[in-house]
């Protein structure tokens, strides 16, 4: 049975590519690009596994800016069919981020919604809750395993100190991460493709909504003495002198 | 202040308790069993049973927080943000994530937390009342007072568990050692654990990893993963061989008192986070430093 898939995918700045002014602590954030969001290439993986198996259509939304578009373009030659970018996004906020999605996905005929569970930038893990109690859905966490069985979703939530097999009725909303797949690497033919197809673009409709003030961005403090060695017979006397210091 | 606070896992619930303690009354809401969570401070504990499902754990944590009290402490764990979230919205309270310092300011709330993947720190003023809070928040403190105890059952909700398969435990806990020494996948091999091992006796540490090497390799156990995901750890000295020194690892050592780093790549970022450095082949220089001790 085919089934209507809507993914949700995040763009952020390449974080080994921002540097912290060295006089103020703060991040320079002008000039770093943007890249697909780690979980989120897991969360298209399962959309399209999943589209694979059952049959259906990949739609794939995401909160981000115009710069979303090559991120998007990635999702295309993964096997994405469709897809949104709603611009406007100016922070992290999982609850108003669930809030702009959620009207989205209003307007999309889907059963099942893919996220990644936790982002690499902001990690407050708490998009995927919000979302589904907005929807009013129920949401199957950390998914390892994926099944659908006509109406009824089947995963395997990954906590910390279990595995729990799950079900819930369609709609419903998955979350996804690192060890629920590989993400691909789409061939050649599927890249140059997915140049060329249409991106649809829509301005957020919303006040902004924040929650806090933010009073400091800094880099946190780092005390270490860097005493770096590269000769060898140099280096290992002072290691061993550290180590027994610690370990008598 | 009065404070709810909800933990899945018992380390986290004796933490966020010491951190309470400091400035408010508390309940704490658990499906942990452990019967020695009742001597931590609480006024109460309330011992969930039945399906951990997030919705129906929130349910449960809505109708106590009705009784009376100001704010909700979770702790960051995969069902603890989903029941923070679920709480927020049904609820519809400020909420803030991954915090690891709060503090009260007059009707205030300030917090600490890392964004940006662990390179910065953010301090915020926020309205918030539902905070998910990381480990290392505070430190469980012994009561001499039992808390009151109680039972209830999570009720059913629209996701069915099927089955629960524990994770095997190994038992080891990397947050407790004085010494660790964690490799990463400079490793290349799990063979290499052999000679870790060694080193590992000579300085009486415990072995711990990067998360590719616990978690995509499983050369180790999850229970040994250092990091943003995996366990903060603060020994005395952390020894990272074959560790690149990414954010989000650094995240989970950062408050290790002495640092060693051995990495073949003079840029590897893990030595601006070392006190002590050594750019060498791990093969090489391990056999030797073992030799030497
Ligand atoms: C949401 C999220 C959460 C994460 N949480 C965590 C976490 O909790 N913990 C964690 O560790 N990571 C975490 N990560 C992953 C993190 O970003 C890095 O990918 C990871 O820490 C890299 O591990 P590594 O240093 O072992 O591997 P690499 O980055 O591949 O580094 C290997 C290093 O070994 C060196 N090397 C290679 N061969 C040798 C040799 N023979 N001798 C000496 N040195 C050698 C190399 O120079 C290199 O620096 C997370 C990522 C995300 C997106």
């Amino acid at each position: 049975m085919p089934y209507n898939i809507i993914v949700l995918i995040k763009q952020i700045p390449d974080l080994e590519l921002i540097k912290i002014n060295k006089d103020t602590g703060a991040p320079i954030l002008e000039g770093v690009p943007y890249r697909f969001e780690n979980l989120s290439k897991n969360a298209v993986e399962a959309a399209v596994r999943l589209k694979e198996k059952y049959g259906g259509k990949v739609t794939a939304v995401m909160f981000g800016n115009e710069k979303g578009t090559q991120v998007m373009k990635e999702a295309y030659a993964m096997g994405v069919d469709d897809g949104y970018i709603i611009t406007g996004y100016t922070e992290s906020n999982p609850r108003f981020t669930a809030k702009v999605l959620a009207n989205k996905i209003k307007q999309i005929p889907h059963d099942i919604i893919i996220l990644g569970n936790q982002s690499a930038d902001s990690m407050s893990g708490m998009l995927a809750s919000f979302l589904a109690t907005q929807l009013n859905y129920p949401l199957l966490s950390n998914a390892l395993k994926i099944e659908i069985n006509d109406k009824t979703a089947i995963a395997s939530e990954g906590a910390e100190k279990f595995v729990a097999d799950e079900t819930a009725p369609l709609p419903c909303v998955i979350s996804v991460t690192q060890e629920t797949n590989e993400p691909r690497f789409p061939p050649v033919m599927m890249i140059m493709k997915a140049g060329q197809k249409k991106i649809n673009i829509e301005p957020l409709n919303l006040p902004v909504e924040s929650y806090s003030k933010v009073l400091s961005k800094m880099a946190p403090k780092s005390e270490r003495k860097r005493i770096i060695f590269e000769d060898m017979d140099k280096g290992l006397p002072e290691i061993v002198k550290v180590i027994k210091e610690v370990v008598k | 202040m009065k404070a709810l606070i909800f933990s899945d896992n018992y380390d986290m619930a004796k933490q966020i308790m010491g951190r309470a303690m400091q400035d408010s009354q508390f309940t704490l809401m658990t499906t942990e069993s452990n019967e020695d969570l009742l001597y931590f401070g609480a006024e109460k504990v309330i011992f969930l049973k039945g399906q951990p499902v997030y919705s129906c754990i929130g349910e449960t944590l809505i109708s106590e927080f009705k009784k009376g009290y100001d704010f909700i402490l979770i702790s960051s764990t995969t069902i603890g943000r989903d029941v923070a979230a679920y709480v927020s919205s049904k609820l519809n309270l400020d909420y803030m994530p991954e915090v690891f310092n709060y503090r009260f300011d007059g009707n205030k709330l300030i917090t600490k937390r890392f964004s940006l993947g662990g390179k910065v720190v953010l301090e915020e003023e926020s309205d918030a009342k539902i905070l998910t809070v990381t480990p290392g928040v505070g430190e469980g403190i012994k009561s001499e007072r039992k808390s009151l105890s109680e039972e209830l059952k999570i009720p059913d909700g629209p996701i069915k568990v099927l089955a629960i398969n524990p994770k095997q435990s190994q038992g080891v806990d990397i947050e407790k050692a004085e010494v660790i020494v964690s490799v990463g996948r400079g490793l290349g091999k799990k063979e290499g654990l052999a000679l870790i091992e060694q080193l590992a006796k000579k300085v009486k540490g415990e072995i711990a990893g990067s998360r590719p090497v616990c978690l995509d390799y499983h050369w180790l156990s999850e229970e040994r993963q250092v990091g943003y995901s995996g366990k903060k750890v603060r020994p005395k000295l952390y020894i990272a061989i074959g560790i690149s020194g990414q954010i989000q690892h650094i995240a989970g050592m950062r408050d290790s008192k002495t640092v060693i780093a051995i990495n073949k790549d003079k840029n590897a970022p893990i030595f601006q986070e070392c006190d002590l450095g050594l750019v060498a082949d791990l093969y090489k220089a391990v056999p030797k430093l073992i030799e030497m001790l």
